[in-house]
């Protein structure tokens, strides 16, 4: 077993630490207090070829794999979660679902460009009804000649606002549900029809956009379609399990932006005559945290590393996001407790992190539907079929 | 041991109820979203007395026992925190530290502007170097050359900085720890005396209906008649503060704690998944129990701590069990319900973000539950005569 | 044209903590940047290859355990790294690097323009520069600001040292921080590239508190950059994957085929370290400003003579 990182994979972690605490991490209180996506760093990205950090070089990416892909979220997932937020958007599931489920037209003409980067992706599935139950969505695409025909109302949609690109899961049999009755299609921003609504307000990650998307008889292409006609529910299931893996990388990056600032912290702060570091409850602190995050890398490359080497990976990409945001949490939590009154004030970052990584555990499929995928892989292998 | 509440109390938590459901729950996301101090909301408080609710009648108090004060600050923190924490301020950290230590010209003097409201009271103990160790004061009290206000004791003067002073904002008296030559003392000082600035307000994660300002004391001349209990008692005077402070700071996490199950188990009746409400899911049902067995245990330590302020016996040991607790379970518990919600619990057009953001807080304030730890392990060790210091 | 960069790589001090009361530098943290001034000089390089099209060759300015610092040159864009290996060459000092170089250029078939940072961050040295311009007999400007190159002539923009106004982002002007330093954003890690304000155009007469002026001279030459001087860019993701996967990309030089053996050995023997000596306390005067300025003048005329 070799532990070790591949040359070209530390060379890019280098690469995406400089960029990441130049470029990324001076907007990240700004862009919180304004609430505003930094397009300006986006393109900056693109520039260099990151927005398609795992996309073979074939399609316009940097070919870097799921291991680059990772690194990249980690580094991102250390200074700014919502810049990691609009990137794994863009990249890990708007553009994904394209690479794992195109035609080789739909590649050359959509995952090229995201790929570049001269154009955003997102991913579109949420309802108001249908959040952890996907299943239950409504939005319908009815066929008409050799166009689909779109109605529905989509929530909560990262990106949806901004994307050039986005793919949209809708219902084409009422009468089949997941299995058969639903389909993935590729839509054009501009297309008439397809309007933006309601921006939500969010406590954390505001950096990042999330929208309210309608589509009024939005019509689309039969070339537009995603995969097979009713195959959509499985395509979405696919391109979901590998998001969750860089969400996991993400928050590792979190946990461990949380851990340097306590140490740091601990060893500059003196009350009761001695560095914060002397005492054991904090050492208790910082020891724990960094053990968790020490087994969170572990287990996020190693996922990486299947994924990058064919293997199944959907229970352990699960796995990687419920532990990972959880890990996150606990380490944002501990150190706005380190830094006390610091800690809780919005002109210090601890604060930001604290809002942002709260939503980790709930968006990409809750921590509870993650044990439920779990769960059912574990009792499948013994015959045992869960719902959920 | 009876523990059931007096009919006195039942009618005093209706009244409560009542008064919060009115005037502030409809409040309460302007206060925060805007980060406006409440002062409506204090002004009607007044009205029913709840802001001398503990002080004598004599002083135009409300004279609540312990525990009806406990169901005040509970019920109001169900709706909105930073009210209860500037009420919680306002009447034990400030009227009551007036109330046990001052004279009676003192008592005469301030306890009716607190009690009525035309003054609300504000708390300076904190200093950027003085956090969680507040023995280390660096803000001064020195006697100057010639005595003011006349007297064999010719007052003094405060130079120095205090941070995060709650109320600060909105205060017209303020409770300033200083050390003078004995040792570390308390003043009383109205808000126009020469030499006091109010100046940066923190902004703050959650809380954000609290004016948490940054006091500037300079060459600041206080005469004799202000200062509160005796040169070098003011270290006691604030402990005994905060003790009372944890207990009530304790009813308000609880509050949160329980309006946050509440709403939480109403999204959960409604929300329908996968076929049926969430509520059936047992993982959910699971978070809502978990929850309300920690926010039973705490109800019950809450009380207790609010009966024994009444008491009148040293609450180093009671007031540091209940504080971390509550600071324990008002995060664990908003942080599950939130989760319970969902994308909902996320979204700031609901209340349970802010329910979130503002329960944080009872970690940090009125003392970190670190400090509270070595309180407990400190009561342990002192039959075995071992010492333990922070 | 061929433009030579000279890479090297440094400790990064923020891995360092020197303890004066027990006489050492502790190395906590074992980290290696590419020299930051080394990177303005590659990035000076770059430019220039953009604007005219000419060849960038990466070179090292001093023994190397890997080539990674070179394949990190290649990745931002040179079109050539050749890393040099040998018995002897591990000790090698600025006036051995000098000579290796020196025949490195020749063996390249010469060049038009060396490129290299004016100094090293841990060492402080600046030598090679200088050096290798005698070795090569070129001339040389030392510390350039700007460099552009054309028509078989480089110019640069000289600046004199001003003091830096640097420290810590104040994030909020309006609160206190008591002697506790305000954290610190990002940590305490060494930032690669040091942002210093870009220099306003060059005035006949200099400046206040700082100087500027534009020098010119014919190709070939040694110019020398200063740390700061310019954003290095980031290197294009999907070069630096190639460049990482490829394991010949950079070629492998013996320096035993560029000089002879007793070229190798360095004009530095090392032998031992010592902290300068603590400053002396000073002495404190008052009273009135005559009484202030007499008692100094005694205290000076004390010192003088003994």
């Amino acid at each position: 077993m070799d532990f070790t990182f591949a040359p070209e994979h530390v060379a890019l972690r280098r690469l995406v630490r400089e960029f990441a605490e130049n470029e990324v991490a001076p907007l990240a209180m700004e862009i919180d207090r304004e609430g505003r996506v930094p397009f300006e760093t986006l393109r900056k990205m693109a520039k260099i070829g990151l927005l398609g950090v795992c996309f073979p070089q074939k399609y316009g990416g940097m070919g870097a794999g799921e291991t680059g892909y990772c690194i990249l979220m980690e580094e991102l997932g250390r200074v700014c979660t919502s810049t990691a937020t609009n990137v794994g958007a863009h990249i890990g599931i708007g553009a994904m679902s394209v690479y794992l489920d195109g035609t080789e037209e739909q590649k050359q003409k959509y995952l090229m460009p995201l790929a570049r980067g001269e154009k955003l992706a997102a991913f579109v599935l949420t309802e108001a009804d249908a959040g952890s139950d996907a299943a239950a969505i409504r939005t319908c695409a009815v066929q008409d000649g050799n166009e689909w025909v779109l109605n529905g109302t989509k929530t909560f949609n990262t990106n949806g606002s901004f994307a050039d690109i986005v793919t949209v899961m809708a219902v084409t049999d009422p009468t089949l549900g997941a299995r058969g009755g639903m389909t993935a299609f590729i839509v054009e921003a501009g297309t008439p029809g397809f309007k933006v609504g309601t921006h939500e307000n969010k406590m954390g990650i505001r950096g990042s956009s999330t929208a309210e998307l309608i589509f009024e008889d939005v019509r689309v292409p039969h070339e537009n379609v995603l995969g097979k006609v009713g195959e959509g529910f499985i395509s979405f299931m696919k391109t979901l399990d590998v998001g969750r893996l860089t969400l996991g990388a993400a928050c590792l990056g979190g946990a461990q932006a949380a851990l340097e600032a306590s140490v740091h912290w601990a060893k500059t702060r003196k009350q009761f005559g001695v560095a914060l570091a002397h005492k054991q409850s904090v050492q208790w602190m910082i020891a724990n945290m960094a053990t968790e995050i020490e087994a969170l890398r572990s287990l996020v490359y190693r996922v990486a590393w299947m994924v990058d080497t064919g293997q199944p990976f959907t229970q352990l990409a699960a796995m990687c996001k419920l532990y990972g945001s959880e890990v996150a949490s606990r380490a944002i939590d501990v150190a706005l407790q380190i830094h006390g009154g610091l800690g809780y004030t919005r002109d210090f970052p601890i604060e930001r992190n604290f809002r942002d990584a709260r939503i980790s555990e709930i968006f990409e499929g809750t921590n509870e539907i993650q044990r439920i995928v779990i769960a059912s892989n574990i009792f499948r292998q013994h015959g045992v079929r869960i719902r959920p | 041991m009876d523990f059931t509440f007096s009919e006195e109390q039942e009618m005093f938590r209706a009244m409560f109820r009542d008064f919060s459901a009115k005037e502030v729950a409809p409040s309460a996301e302007e206060i925060d979203h805007e980060e406006k101090p409440p002062l409506e909301v204090l002004r009607k408080a007044a009205n029913q007395g709840f802001l001398g609710a503990t002080l004598p009648e004599d002083y135009f108090g409300a004279e609540l026992d312990g525990v009806s004060y406990a169901l005040l600050i509970e019920t109001l923190a169900g709706d909105c925190l930073s009210t209860a924490v500037t009420l919680a301020t306002h009447v034990s950290l400030v009227a009551m530290s007036i109330l046990e230590h001052g004279t009676d010209a003192q008592k005469e003097q301030y306890l009716p502007l607190l009690a009525s409201g035309e003054a609300i009271g504000a708390f300076a103990l904190t200093e950027p170097d003085a956090g969680t160790d507040t023995t280390a004061l660096q803000t001064r009290a020195t006697p100057p050359t010639p005595p003011v206000g006349g007297g064999e004791e010719g007052g003094v003067v405060l130079d120095g900085v205090k941070t995060w002073v709650a109320n600060g904002g909105i205060a017209g008296l303020f409770l300033v720890f200083a050390a003078a030559p004995g040792g570390i003392t308390a003043f009383v000082i109205e808000k126009d005396t020469p030499g006091l600035t109010v100046g940066y307000r923190e902004p703050t994660l959650g809380l954000r209906g609290v004016a948490i300002n940054t006091l500037y004391l300079e060459n600041c001349r206080v005469p004799a008649a202000n200062r509160l209990g005796k040169e070098g008692e003011g270290g006691d005077i604030a402990q005994q503060a905060l003790h009372r402070m944890g207990i009530t700071l304790a009813a308000a996490g609880l509050g949160v704690a329980e309006a946050a199950i509440d709403a939480a188990a109403q999204f959960a009746s409604e929300r329908v998944q996968f076929g049926v409400p969430v509520a059936k899911k047992q993982a959910i049902q699971n978070y809502l129990a978990d929850s309300l067995i920690e926010v039973e245990a705490l109800r019950y330590l809450v009380y207790h701590g609010a009966w024994l302020v009444d008491q009148e016996s040293d609450l180093t040991f009671d007031a540091a069990v209940v504080k971390a607790f509550a600071a324990r379970v008002a995060r664990s518990v908003t942080n599950r319900m939130l989760q319970v919600m969902g994308g909902y619990g996320y979204m700031e057009d609901y209340p349970m973000a802010r329910k979130y953001r503002d329960a944080r807080a009872l970690g940090i304030i009125g003392g970190p539950t670190e400090l509270q730890r070595v309180a407990v392990a400190q009561r342990i060790m002192a039959s075995k005569d071992v010492e333990i210091v922070p | 044209m061929r433009i030579i960069v000279l890479v090297g790589r440094v400790l990064d001090p923020s891995g360092i903590v020197v303890n004066r009361r027990r006489g050492r530098i502790f190395i906590n943290r074992e980290e290696y940047l590419v020299n930051p001034a080394d990177r303005c000089a590659l990035e000076a390089a770059l430019r220039i290859k953009d604007a005219t099209g000419a060849e960038v060759v990466a070179l090292p300015r001093g023994p190397l355990p890997d080539d990674d610092v070179l394949r990190q040159a290649l990745a931002a864009g040179a079109d050539r790294a050749v890393y040099l290996t040998g018995d002897g060459f591990k000790g090698a000092d600025d006036a051995v690097m000098a000579r290796v170089l020196a025949a490195a250029v020749e063996r390249l078939g010469g060049a038009d323009l060396v490129l290299a940072g004016a100094t090293t961050l841990d060492t402080r040295q600046g030598q090679l520069g200088p050096r290798l311009a005698e070795a090569l007999g070129w001339p040389q400007i030392v510390g350039a600001w700007q460099v552009e190159a054309t028509d078989g002539k480089v110019q640069a923009v000289l600046q004199a040292p001003t003091p830096r106004v640097g420290g810590d982002r104040v994030l909020a002007p309006g609160r206190r921080w008591g002697k506790t330093p305000p954290p610190r954003v990002g940590g305490d890690r060494h930032q690669p590239w040091s942002p210093l304000p870009p220099p306003p155009p060059p005035r006949v007469g200099g400046d206040r508190g700082g100087g500027y002026a534009t020098v010119e001279t014919d190709l070939p030459a040694v110019v020398t950059v200063l740390p700061g001087a310019l954003k290095p860019r980031y290197p294009d993701g999907a070069r630096l994957i190639n460049i990482y996967r490829a394991e010949d990309a950079v070629e492998r030089w013996d320096v035993a085929d560029l000089v002879e053996a007793d070229a190798l050995k360095p004009l530095l023997e090392r032998r031992g370290q010592d902290f300068p000596p603590e400053r002396e306390r000073g002495v404190r005067v008052s009273g009135t400003p005559e009484e202030m300025a007499q008692a100094v003048a005694d205290a000076l005329r004390q010192q003088v003579r003994g």
